[in-house]
């Protein structure tokens, strides 16, 4: 593939539990704010737990009333980060050749809220409306991108659990290398849904209290939402028009665990993998990584196989880097993590601080590596990683680096 | 010119067939498997037809006591990938890393979603049955066969209306040229699900008693080896097809709206056919996109016309197997096996050299693909 063409950050975009911009959510993620809070957009009282990191109010006030009733809560948090993502990079899109311009996002429970409701309807006998389901798949939130800013170049969704946005963003990375595309939207929005909520919890991967990820008392995840969107750029052209380039996107692995529907590979082994991709792709070694944005999801199985693969595939300098996981601040927000992980790790890129690990209190000797306790820190970061592994073994690093 | 790589294996478990060679020589014979639904499978809906995997069984690729584990997206897609690799002779298990796998999909998860859905709504969130939870991603069938297959390289699946399978190849050909593996298995995965027949139907989407434009549901998955062409030679393997070029267009608009645009149409086709350093006198047979939706279906005609002026032999596959988000799949596999055999359907005519195949979707999601012989 031709290198000669590099991918600039230039816009980021956020709908987050703890912020409903990009500046809020930063602020609040370096003052380790929590977004987890009792549920509200269900009654949760039938569950094993109660609490998620919701969105509240989501800042769509430019859309229409009667784009809103189209439109599910995962479209209206997208397309408000998308918003915030396209103003941020100072792009015009009306003046650029629509057909350049791509929108790949990682989709997920889109408009199951609805969904669910005229499926419970149907359940019980009812006429249900069907306006209600004309959003459940999850490419919809990719097609209004498009629609909104009137763009007409590679339109995809990838669907890979909580990997998705992840992946969604190699693509894009692969797409504007390859010349397919000199801009595209990338990145995802999910939306809590009585399916994913009751899902975790019928595994007992649900943390009752807000989530402790790395902690030896650690007990699950907290289920979170969020839009996270980024403008991904040819470098060249960004440099050309003076772009705000917040941080480069360097490269991605994408590896198969071939291990386990919902287990990790406790040994490291199939996570390290994914990083040493990710690493090849970026052609960076592993003494360039100066922080690792973590899964981190606070289940058991997951925190102690992430900090083994980590240690697997960065050996000595595993132990040097901070590694957060802003999960315990905004929830595991599924298909929209990868997207919303990317963001934060874009700002660490760009001012030289590290996001904290929050509600961390007892060291676990399985959890051994510096999981920034609490704090934000300031800390040089050159070129950072995010990680996303999700059911069915998808695994997904990418690698951001100072422009 | 640019080479995507090959296509070295193909696989299919649809509603004509249960494997690719009996799928591309009943669709050539002019066969369909589109039925009336049963009285069970149409309750209220208006829609009156339905192409089903009916007498579909795992084995032999899965043995009956593993079979159950896995959902029916999941088992579809398990025994076409495998027929793919077999067919290929690709060695995964001296380099897994190598090889890795890009789905397409509208449905899948279907079942094990309403299932679980179904008890979490009806009875209560405590009853819902955690076994199904997993298989309610879109990424199980794919996520299956890296596990069965063991498949260590890129795995991913991909949602894009009816050009799914189409977009998941893209994906694929990226990951090549990326060098993320060296083969790629892309295609694509659906399963027939009442609840979303009930929405689908209920949206318009289906062609039934009230609706002469709409499509008829498939089910099934389809498979192809993409592999990159020095290293297949080097292998002594030997290409059915060469995937020539790649096109994509879309259109701004509603999710769930149609756009009859054959602008667009036109540049998804026109992109393939530069893609492939080829023109439309080289292109010997077409894999229309046509489904029944009427207003696509002309307009694609239209855009052909406009490219062509009197366009190529066409196969309908969709015809033959119902629409789905897997359908492009088929229709890969069904050009790979006509290009690779000259002498079978074409027989004394002059075989094709290049095939176009479209996938063009609601939502305005357009891709086009040229194969040529190998």
């Amino acid at each position: 593939m031709n290198r000669d063409r590099r991918v600039a950050v230039t816009g980021l975009g956020a709908v987050t539990s703890i912020g409903r911009n990009v500046s809020e959510f930063w602020k609040n993620l370096l003052a380790g704010a929590c977004g987890i809070r009792p549920v509200t957009l269900f009654d949760a009282s039938t569950y094993r737990t109660q609490t998620a990191a919701e969105v509240v109010d989501i800042p769509d006030d430019f859309l229409s009333a009667a784009e809103k009733r189209r439109m599910s809560r995962a479209d209206r948090m997208g397309l408000a980060a998308a918003r915030e993502a396209i103003a941020a990079a100072g792009l015009d899109l009306s003046r650029e050749d629509p057909s350049r311009v791509g929108v790949i996002l990682g989709g997920g429970t889109s408009g199951l809220l609805d969904s669910e409701e005229f499926y419970a309807r149907h359940l019980e006998g009812r006429k249900a409306r069907p306006s209600r389901v004309l959003n459940h798949l999850p490419d919809a939130i990719t097609d209004r991108v498009a629609q909104r800013w009137g763009l007409a170049g590679i339109k995809s969704t990838i669907t890979t659990a909580c990997s998705s946005s992840a992946n969604a963003m190699g693509y894009a990375f692969d797409a504007i290398v390859s010349g397919l595309a000199d801009v595209v939207l990338t990145g995802g929005s999910d939306v809590l849904a009585r399916l994913t909520y009751g899902g975790f919890n019928s595994l007992r991967s649900v943390d009752p209290d807000p989530c402790r990820p790395f902690d030896r008392e650690r007990r699950g995840l907290s289920i979170g939402e969020a839009a996270g969107i980024l403008v991904f750029e040819e470098a060249g052209r960004a440099r050309r028009r003076g772009a705000p380039v917040v941080a480069e996107f360097l490269g991605y692995g994408v590896t198969s665990d071939a291990f386990h529907m919902t287990a990790p590979d406790p040994s490291g082994m199939a996570g390290g993998r994914a990083v040493r991709a990710a690493l090849a792709s970026a052609r960076v070694d592993p003494a360039a990584i100066d922080y690792v944005n973590a899964h981190g999801t606070a289940t058991p199985q997951n925190d102690s196989a992430e900090t083994a693969a980590l240690k697997a595939a960065l050996g000595e300098r595993a132990k040097e880097i901070p590694v957060s996981s802003i999960k315990s601040m905004i929830g595991h927000c599924l298909c929209a993590s990868g997207g919303i992980e990317a963001v934060a790790t874009a700002l660490s890129v760009r001012d030289q601080a590290v996001p904290p690990t929050i509600h961390y209190e007892t060291p676990d000797p399985q959890c051994d590596l510096d999981y920034v306790p609490n704090f934000a820190r300031e800390v040089p970061v050159r070129v950072a990683l995010s990680n996303s592994f999700a059911f069915g073994g998808n695994s997904t690093v990418v690698v951001l680096a100072r422009a | 010119m640019s080479s995507h790589g090959v296509i070295t294996g193909t696989g299919a478990v649809c509603p004509l067939a249960r494997s690719a060679p009996e799928f591309y020589r009943k669709l050539f014979a002019g066969e369909t498997a589109v039925r009336p639904m049963t009285p069970e499978e149409r309750g209220d809906l208006q829609a009156t037809h339905v192409a089903r995997c009916d007498a579909f069984s795992p084995q032999p690729e899965i043995p009956p006591m593993k079979a159950r584990r896995f959902d029916r997206g999941s088992q579809f897609a398990i025994v076409a990938c495998s027929q793919a690799i077999h067919e290929s002779a690709y060695d995964v298990a001296a380099n897994p890393e190598s090889i890795g796998i890009a789905l397409g999909t509208g449905s899948a998860g279907a079942g094990a979603l309403t299932e679980f859905l179904r008890v979490l709504l009806r009875e209560s969130p405590e009853a819902a049955p955690p076994f199904h939870f997993p298989n309610t991603v879109a990424n199980a069938p794919a996520s299956q066969v890296s596990i069965e297959l063991k498949l260590y390289g890129p795995n991913v699946t991909v949602t894009q209306k009816d050009p799914s399978a189409l977009n998941a190849l893209l994906f694929a050909s990226l990951s090549l040229r990326a060098g993320r593996a060296r083969a790629m298995i892309a295609g694509g995965v659906d399963e027939w699900n009442a609840i979303y027949a009930l929405g689908f139907d209920r949206v318009g989407a289906l062609r039934g008693e009230k609706r002469v434009s709409g499509i008829v549901q498939g089910e099934g998955a389809f498979a192809v080896l993409l592999e990159e062409e020095d290293a297949a030679r080097q292998r002594g393997a030997r290409p059915l097809a060469r995937l020539a070029g790649l096109g994509i267009a879309g259109v701004p608009t509603e999710p769930y709206r149609f756009a009859p645009d054959p602008g667009a149409m036109n540049r998804s086709m026109r992109g393939a056919l530069d893609d492939a350093g080829t023109s439309p006198e080289n292109i010997g047979l077409w894999f229309p996109s046509r489904d029944g939706v009427v207003e696509m279906d002309a307009a694609e005609l239209e855009a052909m016309r406009g490219i062509f002026g009197n366009p190529p032999p066409e196969i309908l596959v969709k015809q033959a197997i119902g629409e789905m988000a897997a359908s492009g799949g088929g229709q890969l596999v069904a050009a790979a096996h006509a290009l690779a055999d000259p002498d079978g359907f074409f027989g004394e005519r002059r075989a094709p050299r290049r095939a176009l195949v479209n996938s063009f979707g609601a939502g305005g999601n357009f891709l086009s693909a040229i194969l040529e012989a190998a």
